[in-house]
């Protein structure tokens, strides 16, 4: 059955777009047909995020205005067989588009795709109603940063209040390095707070800002820790058991590697 | 804490600052939940203890009370310390 994924935070900056074009592109490549929505009308990312600014022609406001047909505005991803985009409109603001619009179109959306990925905008307002109305599904980014996590804990509440099935987690930007040296929250201690289950983590990795130079997601990259993170989670939205890796290094903790840090012996954080 | 914890503590090791970021979370979720600011809070803690006071002698260096979260229910847990119990009963 076709399925609507919201991709959101409440906090920005926090990686739901980088996890949208991911899961987006992870699904394609596992065989399944994916339409990606940007839903940040105003302050467009997907699209930069995927390669595909080049080649837009229409977007999503001018669908909902009639201006175009859905099948002109979606951008068909040339690197994978199913794989398209509905971009969002640059110049104009959130208030173009209206929930019942949304829902009608991820409605028609679904009709031709398995999967519908909506990137939610950052904030709790007109857009983020628009991104999750349609919704069957949402996954919430965080960070194991107090702030992210505060946000996430209201947008939890949210989802439910929408009435969607309980929302699962992503926990993004993890270091394994600071979390053995007690520096920062754990897995356990970030789901003990917010109490939704983990559906994948993801290391802070160098590999997110030059797959985002590129264009190129890294779920594309055979080679990538991050592009396997992403390859997990697709599996696990699809309803697969695959384990969870220990990303909690061993090796930075204890007097020695202290002593290494402050030497400056130590590589400042690698993951 | 291994020994090597307490050496690096000795050393001058900061304490582990995700526990900081642990009790903070948990309080400002909290107060987010119940929709009821650290002010607020602290204005029904006076007035509790203003009425306690009528009955008993509070030791106010000792006054605990915080909001607690188990099993999704939000409870109101305090505990308050009692230097004397006031022998006469106040009209």
């Amino acid at each position: 059955m076709p399925q609507c994924i919201v991709v959101t935070s409440g906090k920005g900056g926090v990686g739901k777009t980088t996890t949208s074009a991911n899961l987006g592109c992870g699904l394609a490549l596992a065989g399944y047909r994916v339409a990606m929505i940007d839903g940040d009308i105003g302050l467009r990312n997907l699209d930069l995020i995927l390669g595909l600014e080049n080649r837009i022609v229409y977007d999503l406001v001018q669908v909902i205005e009639g201006e175009c047909k859905l099948k002109q505005a979606l951008i068909r991803d040339k690197r994978v067989e199913g794989l398209y985009l509905l971009p969002a409109a640059q110049t104009r603001d959130k208030n173009a588009v209206k929930p019942d619009d949304m829902k009608r179109l991820i409605g028609e959306l679904k009709e031709t795709f398995d999967f519908v990925i909506v990137d939610c905008p950052a904030g709790i307002e007109q857009g983020f109603k628009n991104s999750i109305v349609g919704a069957d599904r949402a996954i919430i980014v965080t960070t194991p940063e107090v702030s992210a996590i505060r946000d996430a804990d209201r947008i939890v509440g949210l989802v439910e209040a929408h009435e969607l099935p309980e929302p699962e987690l992503i926990i993004n930007r993890y270091r394994g390095g600071m979390v053995a040296r007690g520096d920062m929250m754990n897995k356990d201690d970030i789901l003990e707070i917010l109490a939704i289950p983990l559906i994948g983590m993801v290391p802070d990795h160098e590999d997110v800002i030059i797959s985002a130079n590129k264009g190129q997601p890294a779920v594309f990259d055979e080679a990538s820790v991050v592009g396997a993170a992403y390859r997990r989670i697709t599996q696990r939205v699809l309803g697969e058991d695959v384990p969870m890796p220990n990303f909690d290094r061993q090796d930075e903790i204890g007097f020695l590697a202290t002593m290494k840090r402050w030497m400056g012996l130590a590589a400042r954080e690698a993951v | 804490m291994s020994l090597f914890d307490r050496i690096e503590r000795l050393m001058g090791a900061q304490p582990k600052s995700k526990n900081d970021a642990k009790q903070r979370l948990k309080l400002v979720l909290l107060h987010d939940q119940c929709d009821i600011s650290p002010k607020r809070l602290e204005e029904m803690r006076e007035e509790i203890v203003a009425v306690m006071q009528k009955y008993v002698e509070i030791d106010r260096e000792a006054i605990d009370f915080k909001l607690h979260k188990e099993n999704g229910k939000i409870a109101l847990v305090s505990t308050v310390g009692v230097n004397r119990v006031n022998s006469r009963q106040v009209a």
